[in-house]
């Protein structure tokens, strides 16, 4: 196998308001977009010729992936207009695919492992892994490693094998696509017709994010792996334990602790005293203000937090000013996304561009939608459209 | 503008001179050709693009060759005028970028020698001069044909039986590109970075000696040694990346130009030595010169400086600043270029220099020429620009200016820290407007059906909107002015009406309540309005027929909000109207030309 179709139009509706302004696969983990992991892997794997197929904000895909050089890859882009489905994107490509070729998501994290034995696979192929939620997936009825049928999100799974979305092809899919949307769609009609799809498992690294909060436990899934790496200025008196990267003119002032992993990206400004726990992604160009404490959060480029504030199992998006005394702490929260609640332990989740005035309380589980303003000393909470004015 | 390339080495040269001069054509161009040196020189040129070119070209074999894409100075478009040119023999072949002054008397006096001429341009007296010196030494031969010739040039010499070319350079642009057992000669770096990232630039009154593993260089004789640079930029910086036009995708890294300039300059953990000194000298104005875009950078600075340094400035158009002015003592000179080789400003430059000014430079290429002559050298990390119409590197400019001018500041620490903050915010903001490109589509399809448009702003944005008018007639061929807002009703109301229409830039600070007058008096006349504004402003939605929106800064930044709102708007309409947005009809990236 030479080449790798990786699919990135997608938007992740579930994900707003991170996905208002980037496509799911730009979603930022562990100082990098969802793609970059995809297309790292494949070249670690020695697929270096790419097709990326983009569509909803494509052009955050375009300004950050390029040509591809950077990692060592050449992307041709093709465009699906109109996020119907994944067949429907994959058929986008068809005009520039090989003989035989690799169908990635490229909003699923996955690492050099995860494919490394399914790149020599002989076509039509799926790779498939056990998960414990299979209900949130296609399940994978399988007869002597050969595919039954593709269940997708059933009420109840009859197995907890589950498709990755990773696919083995040859042009012969081309012609099943028709006018079917869906790649699993397409696969049950080629079973039905006879052809033989085979399976093959995985133990690798596969992480799906559906909600905002999967950020946090991918972001901590992925930091652990990363490696050490000091550059910028570390003044004296800082603290730094378990694996810590700081980027290229990043400064970071004295008397702060940094507790790994953490990795805090390039031309930031933090402290003096300021206290970063595991598992913590800091972005480029941020200022983190003296006696501030964030713990297992994700920060977005451009973020400017104020002094005292505590942000805790929290993400916030690019871009955000915060003045002091911001409290993000974190507690057992129901969060509503679409018609579901959903249980669990999470802080605030801000979306990109907002502005916080002094001494802003967020109550656990809030959503804040994009570009909204609050004034200072109010409380937030529940879910707020984007542009919200909390005066 | 011409540009140039020379192979030497172990590969046929068809190819490689091929494919870099693909990636000369960004400095605009009517004709193109190549010459390959074996025994004898073959020569293809004709007045078309690089494509046609090589797809009508036979195989031309040979190891050592030149090419040139050619932008028409002396002589019209055609294939007699495409270089390379020859001498009579066809054994001497040359390419060239830059102006023969003398031409007409060397021609008349080798024509009276019996030369042949075969074109009207000014290039081919370089062939047949050396051809007239020419007893087997072709590097004195170059030398001495040289000295006959005034004007500017960079030249590559190739000729038959000859495993070397001959390069010189005066007063236009040339690089050597360092290969293994293969060397490469250019205008410019993105012609050969598919090849080498190692580079030589060539100063003025060098000639050049290659070979495929020797560079000689000389200058008055005497043999001198040019630093080898290293050139940090990728050929990825330099291609398209799934963007359809080269401007867009320079409009989108806008966002990574600003944190990378700010980044250089802004978290310098150690204080510029170099500037401080020129703090310390005593600066009672300022004079900045520019051209084109660059120049509208430079009038925002005059409102940067004034407000900062509460020192005049005087901005001025540098070919202008050539012909007249007496430059009063005591001035800092601040020339802003995005090649470093636009030939008005190196010209202006020299004349401040020659009377004793400094000057510093704010450049965005590395090593260029202006970079040479400039007592010190601000670099803006915008990367290589290749569309034509320039858009990051206006906007590093800007954020070059607003760190200078913040770092001597005489404003109080609140206000310095509220603008500090205000800086740190840019790539957020830069990019909000790049994701509110839906609006701007839809003005821009509405513009598209227009001839003459106004763009009108009042202070810092009144740059701004002679920087919207230049970028919307570069690239759409709508003929567009920028006016200051209060000077419409001095003339152009004349020409306003349904077929007129206006962008107003209307900001949030003192000029507001003026520009909403001005608004008001210019729907009286009927002429359509499209309004740039912030979020929210209520007040203008009722006013205008369209708006579009802005995120809310600091009204001193708010030129980089606008202008990118503007360039978007112009990349569109261009778009719309289908027009070759990268490569404009008539325009050259940089001017090394008078």
């Amino acid at each position: 196998m030479k080449q790798a179709v990786i699919l990135a139009a997608g938007e992740g509706q579930r994900l707003r308001p991170f996905t208002v302004t980037k496509p799911k696969s730009m979603l930022s983990i562990a100082g990098k977009p969802i793609v970059q992991y995809v297309v790292e892997s494949l070249a670690q794997n020695g697929i270096r010729n790419i097709v990326l197929v983009v569509g909803y904000r494509k052009e955050q895909v375009l300004d950050y992936i390029g040509a591809g050089k950077q990692f060592g890859v050449d992307i041709t882009y093709v465009t699906q207009e109109k996020q119907l489905g994944t067949a429907h994107a994959l058929a986008q490509a068809k005009a520039v695919t090989e003989s035989e070729f690799l169908v990635l998501p490229g909003d699923n994290l996955i690492e050099a492992d995860t494919i490394a034995q399914f790149v020599t696979t002989k076509p039509e192929a799926v790779l498939v892994k056990k998960v414990d939620n299979p209900t949130r997936y296609g399940v994978v009825t399988i007869d002597s490693d050969m595919v039954k049928n593709i269940t997708e999100k059933p009420r109840e799974a009859e197995s907890n094998i589950v498709n990755t979305g990773i696919y083995a092809f040859t042009t012969e899919i081309f012609s099943f696509v028709k006018a079917e949307l869906d790649i699993p769609t397409v696969l049950n009609n080629m079973l039905a017709k006879g052809y033989p799809i085979n399976t093959m498992e995985t133990d690798g690294t596969w992480l799906d994010v559906v909600y905002p909060w999967d950020i946090l436990s991918l972001n901590d899934a992925v930091l652990g792996q990363i490696p050490a790496n000091l550059e910028g200025t570390i003044e004296k008196g800082v603290s730094l334990k378990g694996l810590v990267s700081v980027g290229k003119g990043t400064m970071i002032r004295s008397n702060s602790y940094i507790a790994g992993p953490v990795v805090i990206g390039t031309n930031c400004d933090i402290g003096p005293t300021v206290c970063i726990l595991p598992a913590t992604d800091i972005g480029d160009n941020v200022v983190i203000s003296p006696f501030t404490e964030i713990k297992n959060s994700v920060i977005g480029n451009d973020v400017n937090i104020g002094p005292g504030c505590i942000i805790e199992n929290s993400v916030i998006d690019k871009g955000c000013v915060i003045k002091g005394h911001f409290a993000a702490y974190s507690d057992e929260a129901d969060v509503r996304v679409d018609d579901e609640y959903h249980k669990m332990d999470v802080g605030a989740m801000l979306g990109e561009g907002c502005s916080l005035g002094n001494s802003v309380v967020a109550q656990p589980g809030v959503i804040l939608g994009n570009y909204s303003q609050v004034q200072a000393l109010k409380l937030i909470s529940g879910r707020l459209p984007d542009k919200s004015l909390v005066f | 503008m011409c540009g140039i390339i020379g192979y030497i080495g172990n590969k046929e040269a068809q190819s490689i001179l091929l494919s870099s001069l693909g990636r000369l054509e960004y400095r605009g161009y009517d004709s193109c050709g190549i010459a390959v040196a074996s025994s004898s020189i073959k020569v293809y040129k004709d007045a078309v693009r690089v494509e046609p070119l090589a797809k009508a070209m036979p195989q031309l074999s040979g190891t050592i060759g030149i090419g040139h894409t050619r932008w028409a100075t002396h002589g019209k478009p055609s294939q007699a005028n495409a270089h390379p040119h020859c001498d009579c023999q066809d054994k001497i072949a040359v390419v060239h970028n830059g102006i023969i002054s003398n031409f007409h008397l060397l021609k008349q006096k080798l024509i009276s020698e019996g030369h042949n001429f075969t074109s009207e341009t000014d290039t081919e007296v370089i062939p047949h001069l050396i051809e007239k010196y020419y007893d087997g030494d072709l590097e004195k031969a170059v030398e001495t044909a040289l000295h006959q010739v005034k004007g500017s040039y960079a030249i590559i010499v190739l000729a038959a039986d000859e495993t070397k070319l001959i390069v010189a350079k005066k007063d236009s642009p040339l690089i050597i590109g360092i290969g293994d057992r293969e060397n490469f000669i250019a205008s410019d770096v993105p012609a050969i970075l598919d090849y080498t990232n190692r580079v030589i630039y060539l100063e003025d009154g060098d000639i050049g000696v290659v070979t495929s593993d020797e560079i000689r260089i000389k200058k008055e004789g005497r043999e001198v040694d040019r630093k080898e640079h290293k050139i940090l930029w990728s050929v990825e910086d330099a291609q398209k990346a799934g963007y359809e036009h080269f401007m867009l995708k320079e409009i989108h890294e806008q966002p990574k130009v600003i944190r990378d300039t700010l980044g250089e300059y802004a978290q310098a953990t150690e204080p510029n030595v170099d500037l401080e000194r020129i703090r310390d000298a005593g600066i009672e104005s300022i004079l900045i010169l520019a051209c084109g875009t660059s120049y509208h950078a430079a009038l925002i600075g005059k409102y940067i400086v004034e407000e900062l340094l509460r020192i005049p400035v005087r901005v001025e158009i540098a070919s202008e600043l050539n012909y007249y002015g007496q430059i009063p003592a005591g001035t800092l000179a601040i020339a802003i270029t995005q090649s470093g080789e636009t030939a008005d400003i190196l010209r202006a430059m020299k004349r401040l220099k020659g009377v004793g000014g400094r000057v510093l430079a704010i450049i965005n290429v590395v090593g260029s020429s202006a970079s040479r002559i400039a007592d010190q050298t601000i670099y803006t990390r915008a990367g290589p620009e290749i569309s034509v119409a320039a858009t990051k590197s206006f906007i590093a400019q800007l954020m070059v200016l607003y760190w200078l001018m913040m770092s001597y500041s005489k404003v109080d620490a609140r206000r310095l820290a509220s603008m500090l903050l205000g800086l740190r915010e840019m790539p957020g903001k830069v990019q909000q407007v790049l994701d509110n490109e839906d609006k701007i589509l839809e003005c821009a399809r509405y513009l598209s059906a227009y001839e003459n448009v106004f763009f009108i702003g009042r202070g810092i944005n009144f740059p701004v909107a002679l920087e919207g008018a230049l970028k919307l007639k570069e690239i759409s061929y709508i003929h567009a002015e920028g006016y200051a807002a209060g000077e419409l009703k001095h003339g152009p109301f004349a020409l306003l009406g349904p077929d007129a229409p206006v962008i107003a830039i209307v900001t949030q600070d003192n000029t507001y309540e003026a520009m909403l007058a001005n608004i008001k008096e210019i729907k009286a006349r009927g002429s359509p309005l499209i309004a740039l504004a912030k979020e929210e402003d209520g007040t203008i939605e009722e006013l205008a027929d369209s708006v579009i929106t802005v995120p809310k800064v600091d009204a001193i930044f708010s030129p980089v909000v606008n202008t990118i709102a503007l360039q978007l708007l112009a990349y569109y309409t261009a778009k719309e109207r289908g027009c070759p947005i990268d490569f404009p009809r008539n325009l050259a990236k940089s001017v090394t030309v008078e």
